[in-house]
Parts: C-alpha cells; structure tokens; sequence
C-alpha cells in the first residue's frame, strides 16, 4: 500500500472500490492502514458512486431493484449473524485465549494442538455413529452377558457382545420392510472407515502444506537479531508478571548472543573430538538398546496374555486383572524411559541446548514407534493367526485398554509432574523453583494417544467417543494444572517452526503407519469365521470386489464398474500419476531455484 | 444489555461493521468497555456523533494495555491528535488492529509506526536503542544497547541508508513467522 496524497489517489482509490465485488470491497476497506474517519468518507464516497450507478442502469426497473437491494442487504445481515453464532461453537475461546495471555503462544500451540485431534475424533465418531452403528441398533442380537463395573476398565466381559467391537455386528443386509430399501452392513462399514481416512489424509496434508508455505521461506536469512529483536515481542501477553519475565529473558538473551559473539569458535583437537563422538554413540546405543529391550518385554508379556484369551472366558477378577498387565507395563515403559533419555542428554555435552532437545526428542519418538510397531505386529501375526473365535474383538478390547490406561498414566503424570513439583519447588527445594510446562513430551503423548485411536478404529469403531471424552478431560486438567503450577517458559521457542513439526509427526510417522496397518488388515488377513461384518470372505477388501461382480449385472452402473477396473485396481493408472507428481514436483523446485537468484540479483541492485 | 437502537444507528453499525474486523455484537461490547471507563464523560447515545474524546490516562488503565510496555507509543499512534487522547472512533481502530483477525501486513504497518518513536517514517539508531530499553526495561548497559542496534540495523537495512523504512521492516516481518 502507499500513501493516499491527494485528490487524485483518492479517485483513483474509489474508482478501484467501485469495481470490485461487495465482499472484496469489504475486505479491502477493513484492509486500509488509515483512520476510521477516512476509511468511513471512502465507504460513503464509494457506495454513493455504486448506488448512482446502479441508478443510472435501471430507470424502467427501479423497483423491482431496489427490494431486491433491500433484501441482499438484509440477507447480509442475516449471514453475519450466522456467522456471530458460529463464533459461540468454538470451543474454549476464552479458555485459550487466556491461556495465551498469561504464558504465550509456545504453550498455547499444545492446546490448539489438542483441540484440533480432538475435531479428528468428533468427526469420526459421528460419521461412525451414524453410518455405522444406528443401523447395526436396527439388527441387533440380544445381549446374554451379565453387567460388573470391572467392564469399564477391561472393555471385555458385557462390553463384548455390544456395538463397541468389531465382532458384534452384522453381515446381513438389513431392512426393516421386506422387499423394501436394504442397507449392505458390509459396504457400509468398509466404506465409511475408507472415506473417513482419506478425509483425514487430505485434511492433513493441506494443513502441512499450508503451515510448510507459511513458516519455512527463507529459514537461513533472518535468523539473526533483527528478527529476533523487533518480532518475537508477544504483544499478547497481558499479564504483569508474565510480562516482566520475558523482559528478563530477552535482556538475557540478548546479553548470551553478545557475549558467543566474542567468543571463537572452539577447535577441538584430536583426541577430544574423539572421545565426544565416542559419548555420542555409546548413547546412542544405550537408548536404542533401552528400546529395542523394551519392545522385547512388550512382546513377550503379550504372547503370554494371549494364553489367557484363548484358553476361554473366564470372569473371575484374577483373570480381569490378568488382563490389565500389558497396557499398564506399557504405559510405564513409556513414562519412565523419557526420564532416562534426558539424563543421557545431560550426560553428552551437546554443542548447543537446541541440539540436546533434538536429540532427545528424536529418541522418544523412536521409542513410541517401536512399542506400537511390536505391538501391531503381535495382533497382526499372532492375534489374527490364532485359534481364537474373534481376533478382531480381542485386537479392539487390547487396543481399549491400552488407551484407557494411557489416559489414567496421563492424569497421573500431571499430577506427579506439576503438582508434586510445585510443592517441592516451593517449600522443600527452593532453588528448583516451579516447574515448567513440558511442551514436547506432552504434544508426543498426545500423538501417541491419537495414533492408537486410529489403528482402533476398525476394530472397535466407537473408540473415537471414548477417546474425545478423554482428551476433553486432559485439556481441563492440563489447563488447571498450568495455570496452578507452571509458569511461564523460560526458552523462547519458535512456535511457528513447532507447530509445523507437531503435525508433520502426526503425519509422518503416525498418519501413514496407521494406514499401513489398515491396508494389510484389509486386504491380507483373514476375518474371522463366526463374527463380525465380513465372516466368511477371504480379506476384508472381497466384500468390495464382490459388490463390483453384482453391479457388473446393471447396464446403469457400468461406469462405477469401468471405473473400479481401469483406475482404481490398475497399476498403470497409478504409475502414470505418480510420474505426474514426480515431473510437477520437480518443475516447482526449479521455479524456486529460480527465483531466489532473480531476489539475489535485486537485492544487489538496491544497494547499489 | 441495552437496545441496539438507542446506541447506534444501523447504518453507523453497517459502517463499522465495514470498516473495522468486528462482528455487531463485539462492536457494541467494546462500545460499552469504552464507556465503562469514564461513564460521566461518554453519553450512552451516539446517533448523533457526539465528539468525546478520552485522556490517555484512562486509556492506559485498560488490562489489556496496563502492563504493555509500548502502550504510550499504541496509543499515540492509533489516537487523532498524536497524543493519545481517544475518540470512540480511535478506540475501536486500534483494537481493530491488534485483534487475531487482523492481517499481518496491517500489524506490519502500525508495528513500524509503533516502533518509530520520534515519527520521521524511518526506524534510526536512536529509535531502536528506545526499543531495546523498552523491551529490556533497561537492563542492558549503554554500550551493550548500541551494539545491539548497530547489529540490528547492519542486517536488516536492505537500501543501505543507515536506517530501517518501512519497506525494510515488512520485507523482515515477512521472513519472521513467529510475528504477532
């Protein structure tokens, strides 16, 4: 934008207005860096300009246009009340904006984060619900087994022959009146699980794409002290203390860079780069040992909670109990394994604290991954392998514990956690101080959570609700918990880079790990025989390709069979796509190319 | 409560409605924290136009500005007659501004004026060292405040005239996403 001197800037300015849509216009006008006054003249300017206009068109209709006129202006009035109620369904707004003023936007992105997992589940429960369980109400089967609250916890028991697991449903195609519309359950439950994932995909990836754009131009320019000096002020935060402690911590910051400024850089000799690379890799391999050892007892305590399964139902509490072991062993190699990797990075003395957050993350995160792995492994080879009547149920009713218990670890955690340490850091241990929000560890367990709702999914298809009550509980608890116990952080870091990490995690390790193990689900194990939507098939994926042979039948329905044979089940076609994107993505990269020389050369050509 | 008819005529709402990023009702609740700060001075009808305008003092009582250590510089560059005394008109702009649904070449715009202390439509060397004292409540010595603002000015300044205009600073913002 310039500088709006004179008269003429001005008409030009109005004639521009006039021209343009009623919505651009809008916008364009809020847009305007000038005072309420000279925006309010050029509003006034410019719909006098369209009303003599529109005037000068419609003599013989006038009207005619003016109530209709009358009625776009009070149908806009009327999307904009829409649009205020709109506003009140977001969730938590004061909530979060709160939170942002008192501890700033690094802490707020967890949160943000978690309200977004949490629309992933909302949606998922709901098309479930719908698609998927109502009809299933309409079939159902009669419910022998008695009711004990252990069921809540176990998830097996009553809780086996309900709508909560795979096994219960139904393989018939429903209708209520005969010969009237029927509903295929097989269809239905294939496609709904399928459409919901590539919603997920697509979602998933734009929002990367999107932040990617956003947050990472140019990383290696601006990096300095310019930025870091006249645009890292939150100008959100409202709170006196808040306040006062990142004054503190800019002036020690900028007091640090100072002082590395003077300091050269370091040259190590020979035997001490040594004995650093040394350290580094006998870390490495305690922490990958620590992993690869936790996974071991993983998979040996299930194979022995499998015993238990197949031997029969067997509800006396020992057994219930029995039950219960594998997640919670689970859980705490997760809780505590964390502790003993941040020692170890205290232990190697990094180059610089930013690497030491790295690499420690770096471990959790492969820690998580191979737990889940072992774990899907073992339902996926063995679970789905073995004698039992319904390895699908069984898959759901592990996976159910497994994230009731993380939820119960979670709760804990932040109580252990904060509020222990509040206590400590007050009264007992003064030099430790309160304790700072842990945003890392805390958005890696909430990744884990969502990754196992997703691989849950097919086998128990109300998981989603459970998992949205319990992170609605974690937000209010973690909120209560910060604003009791935590202050502010200390690092500053940089949330715009995290939160495009955050959900690049999400993606990358979890979104496309969990499609894997629906894809071999689907289409190379065998359902079980006597229970479930697909007993009796071969794969899950025949009850597509059966449809297909049915509508082969319908002259009306040609086209969907075209379709299914020469894109959807043909290599070629995705061959020739995956060259497609190979050659858009290779054109864009030497666009880019491109015009980072053209910006090279212009700075030049200002300075000059 | 209260009536929207007794405050504000349509078309004046219609107007605000245009000109600033709020809904109707955020309007009206602002309007009404805008009073709230001196309820004898602001008349609760303003179909007329009342000309009323608040001093900076009260102004810089509001939570949201109290503990901000540039609210006289916000509030002299959002207010009419530069020295912070608002009208209703000001007030409602200059949150306008700093709302989340503000675009961020806007922000851009008013941060620059913002931080140009002495509103010659350049941010010099002795704007900067007012900054990093405000920022740092002056807790760095004078030579360590230099140094930071020659650094400062050494990478940003993309004309090489010794001092940051308005081009350079968004041509900065753009590349610093953590931005707000």
């Amino acid at each position: 934008f310039g500088f709006f001197h004179g008269f003429y800037a001005e008409e030009k300015l109005v004639g521009n207005l006039v021209s343009m849509s009623t919505s651009e216009r809008i916008k364009a006008i809020q847009k305007m860096p000038e005072t309420m006054k000279k925006k309010r003249e050029i509003r006034n300017k410019v719909l006098k300009e369209i009303t003599k206009k529109s005037r000068h068109r419609s003599t013989q209709l006038s009207c005619c246009t003016e109530c209709l006129q009358g009625t776009v202006v009070s149908f806009r009035r009327f999307g904009n009340s829409l649009s205020e109620c709109f506003h009140l369904l977001q969730l938590w707004h004061k909530t979060l904006k709160i939170i942002r003023a008192e501890f700033g936007t690094s802490v707020l992105s967890y949160f943000i984060f978690l309200k977004w997992l949490l629309t992933f589940n909302i949606f998922s429960f709901l098309i479930n619900f719908s698609f998927i369980t109502i009809p299933q109400f309409i079939a159902a089967e009669p419910n022998n087994l008695s009711f004990t609250g252990l069921e809540l916890l176990t998830g097996a028991g009553y809780f086996q022959q309900t709508v909560l697991y795979y096994g219960f449903y139904t393989n018939a195609t429903i209708s209520k009146i005969e010969n009237g519309p029927s509903y295929n359950m097989q269809l239905a439950y294939i496609f709904t699980i399928g459409i919901y994932f590539v919603i997920c995909f697509l979602i998933l990836l734009f929002s990367i794409a999107k932040s990617f754009c956003r947050n990472f131009i140019n990383p290696q320019t601006y990096t300095g002290n310019a930025s870091k000096l006249l645009c890292t002020w939150d100008f959100n935060i409202n709170n006196e203390k808040a306040v006062k402690l990142k004054q503190k911590n800019l002036s020690t910051q900028i007091k640090e860079d100072l002082t590395e400024v003077n300091r050269e850089v370091l040259n190590f000799s020979v035997t001490e780069r040594v004995v650093r690379i040394v350290i580094h890799l006998v870390s490495w391999v305690a922490s990958l040992g620590t992993a690869v050892a936790a996974c071991a007892g993983v998979y040996f305590l299930s194979i022995n909670n499998l015993k238990l399964f197949v031997k029969g139902h067997k509800n006396d509490l020992e057994s219930q109990a029995a039950m219960l072991v594998l997640p919670i062993v689970a859980s705490l190699l997760n809780a505590f394994i964390p502790f003993f990797y941040s020692w170890l990075g205290h232990l190697e003395r990094f180059q610089t604290p930013g690497h030491q957050i790295y690499v420690t993350i770096t471990r959790n995160i492969i820690l998580k991954i191979s737990i889940v792995g072992i774990l899907c492994y073992y339902w996926l080879n063995i679970v789905a392998a073995s004698e039992s009547q319904c390895w699908e149920t069984l898959v759901g009713q592990d996976i159910y514990r497994l994230v009731l218990v993380d939820f119960i670890f979670c709760l804990l955690g932040s109580f252990f956690g904060e509020f222990l340490q509040r206590i400590i850091g007050t009264t007992v241990c003064v030099n430790l101080g309160l304790p700072e929000f842990d945003i890392g560890r805390n958005v890696l367990d909430l990744i884990y959570a969502q990754t196992l709702t997703w691989i849950g999914i097919l086998f128990s298809p109300l998981l989603p609700g459970i998992q949205m009550i319990s992170f609605s509980i974690v937000f209010y608890v973690k909120k209560v918990s910060l604003m009791m116990n935590c202050q502010p952080p200390r690092k500053v870091w940089r949330t715009a880079q995290m939160t495009t990490s955050f959900m690049f995690l999400l993606f990358f390790p979890s979104f496309l790990g969990v499609l894997s193990v629906i894809g071999v689900t689907v289409w190379r194990l065998k359902p079980s025989e006597e229970c479930g939507p697909f007993r009796g098939l071969s794969s899950m994926y025949d009850a597509v390709s059966q449809w297909i042979k049915i509508l082969e039948n319908y002259t009306a329905s040609k086209w969907v069979v075209w379709i299914y044979h020469n894109l959807i089940t043909s290599e070629l076609f995705f061959f020739i796509l995956s060259v497609l994107v190979l050659i858009f993505t290779y054109l864009y990269w030497q666009i880019i190319e491109g015009r980072k020389t053209m910006t090279k050369l212009l700075h030049k050509q200002i300075i000059n | 409560m209260g009536n929207k008819q007794t405050t504000f005529t349509p078309e004046q709402l219609d107007a605000y409605q245009d000109c600033t990023f709020f809904t109707r009702k955020e309007i009206l609740r602002l309007f009404y924290r805008y009073r709230d700060l001196a309820p004898q001075l602001v008349p609760l009808d303003y179909t007329d136009k009342p000309d009323v305008t608040l001093p900076y003092e009260l102004i810089a009582s509001m939570p949201e500005l109290k503990d901000n250590p540039f609210r006289q510089r916000i509030a002299e560059v959002f207010s009419e007659d530069g020295d912070g005394n608002m009208t209703l008109d000001d007030f409602l702009d200059m949150f306008s501004v700093l709302s989340e649904m503000a675009p961020r070449d806007l922000k851009a715009y008013y941060a620059f004026k913002i931080y140009d202390f002495n509103n010659d439509d350049y941010i010099c060397k002795s704007d900067l060292e007012k900054t990093v004292n405000k920022l740092t409540r002056n807790e760095l010595t004078p030579e360590e405040v230099s140094l930071v603002c020659e650094k400062v000015i050494y990478e940003a300044d993309v004309d090489n005239d010794g001092k940051l205009s308005l081009e350079d600073f968004q041509h900065m913002i753009i590349r610093a996403p953590d931005f707000l």
